[in-house]
């Protein structure tokens, strides 16, 4: 199969990477199409890195990165992003935890000395540590009020019996509320060093000097020790495992995790493929089965994810009408057993390779994407995994196709969840039927609150 | 053509052609990836369709791509996901838009497809009858999420008979209702040339691609439009309160009341408010640094007048997602806030900072070719002029604090407010235990 356009050296192109002697590995790409600059700085800690008892560590320590270092007070950080007409954020995964900044390209440097001061020098003000404990845990609810949220958590935590993945990324209620700054601190004496980070900077400046900069700001770093590797291997899945959750709906939401591959491993290129064809688009197989034919989803996705340890491949759809969970399963493994027993068709497997390659192009449009492309690759793998990416999709035949499906989506190593009604769920909806209230009893007084 | 964008330190040019049948295209050359992004906007949404058939208008944009005249819907799929290219249709209050993103070498297929859906979709009933199932099930699917059912809420309170009352998706009974009629009524009634807007952004040269156009779409007949009077809606003069119950770990709450038209010249002079009061860069803005950075109320948070102003006016919102416990809290410190910005002046550093971020932020919006083409159809909806990149730090840097003042008094009321909240409560606003 060939590649349209040659694009197999577009994403790459131009991208430099240059490690410092205290370990701290510099990505730079010049763009130069907008006046932007993106500088993304990645650590090499996620929620696979937590202990039992200490889950959302990772996560917590985010969003006390905001919250006062040595030079940079707190409020400051966002302040000067409001002052220099930027925008920052943050972001935490299984395998690591990620900072942004966007700025014009005449202003961006500030970028750099607040992520030098923040690498080391925050200060974990216990009031601030547990303020922001109560911000946490409100984001944490936020996520069990939606069905999916909810669902696609259990079903983790059900599918990893050893593996840290099986925990939730903003960890569970009660590891967060007992959670202290002390702890918090230790846990960034351990992983935030210059050796366990990567710093991205995509867009108009100028690489040379750029490099000169970012070695004022963190060369005088010194390197820690090595963060301790995680050991923990998920042993094989010996039978279907299943999890019911119950909830306030009434419409039935199914998802099911296979057991698959790392990043880069042989089968991750076929397992791509093998989501496109199953849920890429209004042609794929799931959508034709379930949304076309047996009309009982709303929606159904495919995806294998990029992990750095072995991953889940993940189907999901939700139900409609009088539609049963069993049904909708009943029809995924159906379609699943096809694709092993019948195969795929040549135009399924050139229709997938197409998708996955203008899927690349199509985004990494912004000097963002394209940071968070290389920082992700980078930190889960290695660099030179963009090179050869487009050539191992290429090279996918569709016997592998099939191979895979029948190597890891089987049920012995699969779990189901089923997100099924509980008893509120008629009770909700009278209440969203309900009349407008008198506002006589309320408990806010007429003329307003202080 | 229009030169546009030396205040974000790029400029791209803006090639303005009419077709002889009234089409106006709006096209943007741009190397940066070798893709096209097509888009065609038709000028009608949900806010022409009459209150009985509530959702319409967005059941005809999720139908077009489903069967043409000449193409099946899966004929539709496979010609466009084979390149690796998509096609997407959806709607609004103010406009059906087409969506089409397309490797270079494509550009035909993608003009030809777009062309054929969106001049001659076949509405197949029984692609009617799928979807009116779908969207029924997500109605169902929406109602949820407490988020949701608190902003239908808020909206069905604060607007009384104006169109923007409803769900953009209606309602169960006004979807069952709408036949295959109704969807080719919609479709001949408002998709024609002249109430279309054709922006196409990406990897082309415009002497190659308007003969294409003129091929694709010159061949579309003209004719009229009927103009849809569309009463405005009044802004409220009592307080309104509405609590949905619903087992949930947050009460989430909307409070706030009808906003502005996008025409409306303090727009800008309520961007600087609203970077004040509830937006700008991280939480700098007074409601998240006092509710979440100082009292730890909550993970999400915003206000904003501005955001939500189109052709009819839009809402000022202050939402907040909490714990049941901290409801009050929660909303006396809203309040608070939006007294107090209508009370005392902001300060000339809050003014400045807010103007720096608002000018200097200004470049994000317009990285990708799909937020280019999205710009050139709010200029051309909103009449803001291809001009308005260079203009716009002007509006900002024209705001003073008296403005500020005088606009927030006008516009921002915390007394006749409309609040909306779905949570654990029960109907009079008492938190209760949560379900779970």
């Amino acid at each position: 199969m060939s590649i349209p356009l040659g694009l197999s050296t577009f994403a790459a192109d131009g991208v430099r990477k240059t490690v410092l002697d205290n370990g701290l590995v510099v990505v730079t790409r010049e763009l130069h199409a907008s006046p932007i600059v993106t500088t993304v700085l990645w650590y090499r800690v996620g929620s696979r890195n937590e202990e039992v008892g200490q889950t959302g560590k990772s996560h917590f320590l985010e969003h006390m990165l905001f919250k006062g270092a040595s030079r940079f007070a707190k409020g400051e950080i966002d302040l000067l992003t409001l002052k220099n007409g930027g925008g920052n954020n943050a972001f935490t995964s299984h395998d690591f935890t990620a900072y942004y900044f966007n700025f014009a390209s005449d202003r961006w440097k500030v970028a750099l000395e607040i992520e030098a001061d923040r690498m080391v020098n925050c200060t974990f003000d216990a009031d601030e540590f547990d303020a922001e404990k109560k911000v946490v845990i409100e984001e944490l609810k936020g996520n069990l009020d939606s069905p999916w949220g909810l669902l696609l958590q259990e079903l983790d935590a059900t599918a990893y019996k050893v593996h840290p993945y099986r925990n939730p990324i903003v960890g569970w209620l009660q590891d967060v509320e007992r959670a202290t700054a002390e702890e918090q601190q230790a846990y960034y004496r351990k992983y935030y060093h210059p050796n366990n980070a990567v710093l991205v900077i995509t867009g108009d400046f100028d690489a040379e000097r750029t490099l000169e900069d970012v070695a004022r700001c963190f060369a005088g770093i010194p390197a820690g020790p090595a963060p301790p590797a995680v050991m923990l291997v998920e042993p094989e899945q010996h039978g279907e495992k299943r999890v019911l959750v119950r909830w306030r709906s009434k419409v039935p939401r199914i998802a099911i995790a296979y057991h698959a591959p790392e990043i880069a491993h042989g089968d991750s290129y076929p397992l791509h493929i093998l989501g496109a064809i199953l849920a890429e688009g209004k042609a794929s197989r799931l959508y034709q089965r379930l949304v076309e034919r047996d009309q009982n989803v709303t929606f159904v996705t495919a995806e294998y994810g990029e992990s750095k340890d072995p991953t889940l491949f993940h189907i999901r759809a939700e139900g409609r009408g009088r539609h049963t969970a069993e049904e909708i399963e009943a029809g995924i493994h159906d379609e699943l057993r096809r694709v092993v027993e019948e195969g795929v068709t040549p135009a399924e497997l050139m229709r997938a390779k197409h998708q996955i390659e203008a899927h690349f192009i199509l985004s990494r449009e912004r000097t963002l994407d394209q940071a968070l492309l290389f920082g992700q690759i980078e930190t889960l793998y290695g660099l030179d995994y963009i090179d050869t990416y487009l050539r191992r999709i290429s090279e996918v035949t569709e016997d592998d196709v099939s191979r895979v499906c029948a190597r890891y989506c089987r049920e012995d190593n699969r779990t189901v969840g089923w997100l099924l009604p509980d008893k509120s769920a008629e009770i909700v909806e009278e209440d969203i039927t309900s009349e407008e209230d008198s506002g006589e009893s309320a408990p806010f007084p007429e003329g307003g609150v202080q | 053509m229009k030169s546009a964008g030396s205040s974000i330190g790029r400029s791209f040019d803006v090639h303005n052609h009419v077709l002889d049948n009234g089409l106006r295209t709006l096209l943007v050359e741009n190397q940066a990836i070798p893709a096209i992004s097509i888009n065609a906007s038709v000028l009608a949404g949900a806010r022409q369709e009459p209150e009985e058939q509530a959702g319409l208008a967005i059941m005809v944009s999720r139908l077009l791509d489903e069967g043409t005249v000449s193409r099946s819907s899966l004929e539709i799929a496979e010609a466009i996901e084979s390149v690796g290219g998509s096609i997407e249709s959806d709607g609004s209050f103010e406009r059906i838009v087409l969506s089409c993103t397309i490797l270079k070498q494509d550009l035909d297929l993608g003009l030809e497809l777009v062309s054929d859906i969106l001049l001659h979709p076949a509405f197949p009933p029984d692609y009617v009858t799928k979807e009116k199932a779908r969207t029924l099930a997500e109605i169902a699917s929406a109602k949820d999420r407490p988020q949701v059912v608190a902003g239908w809420t808020f909206n069905e309170l604060v607007y009384g008979r104006h169109p923007l009352h409803r769900p953009v998706q209606g309602y169960p009974d006004t979807v069952e209702r709408i036949g295959r009629d109704d969807l080719l009524g919609f479709h001949h009634t408002f998709f024609t040339p002249g109430n279309t807007l054709l922006s196409v952004v990406g990897d082309f040269r415009v002497s190659d691609l308007l003969p294409k156009i003129e091929r694709y779409f010159g061949r579309w007949a003209q004719k009229p439009v009927p103009v849809a009077a569309i009463p405005r809606p009044h802004r409220q003069t009592e307080r309104r309160r509405k609590f949905v119950a619903m087992p949930a770990q947050q009460v989430n709450i909307y409070l706030g009341h009808l906003g502005i038209e996008r025409a409306n010249p303090d727009y800008y002079a309520l961007q600087v408010l609203d970077t004040i009061l509830g937006g700008g860069a991280g939480f700098t803005a007074r409601i998240p640094q006092r509710l979440r950075d100082e009292m730890g109320l909550a993970y999400t948070m915003f206000a904003s007048i501005t955001s939500t102003a189109g052709l009819d006016p839009g809402r000022f919102v202050a939402y907040i997602g909490t714990s049941p416990e901290n409801m009050q809290l929660a909303t006396e410190g809203l309040l608070n806030e939006i007294r107090r910005v209508i009370d005392e002046p902001v300060t000339a550093q809050e003014l400045q900072d807010a103007k720096d971020y608002l000018t200097g932020s200004f470049v994000f919006a317009f990285e990708s070719s799909a937020q280019i083409a999205r710009f050139l159809v709010h200029a051309e909806v909103y009449g803001l002029g291809f001009d308005y990149i260079e203009k716009y730090p002007q509006y900002i840097e024209g705001i003073s604090i008296d403005e500020v003042s005088r606009v927030a008094k006008k516009y921002l009321d915390s007394e006749n407010y409309t609040m909306a909240v779905a949570g654990p409560v029960d109907r009079n606003g008492r938190p209760t235990h949560n379900g779970r």
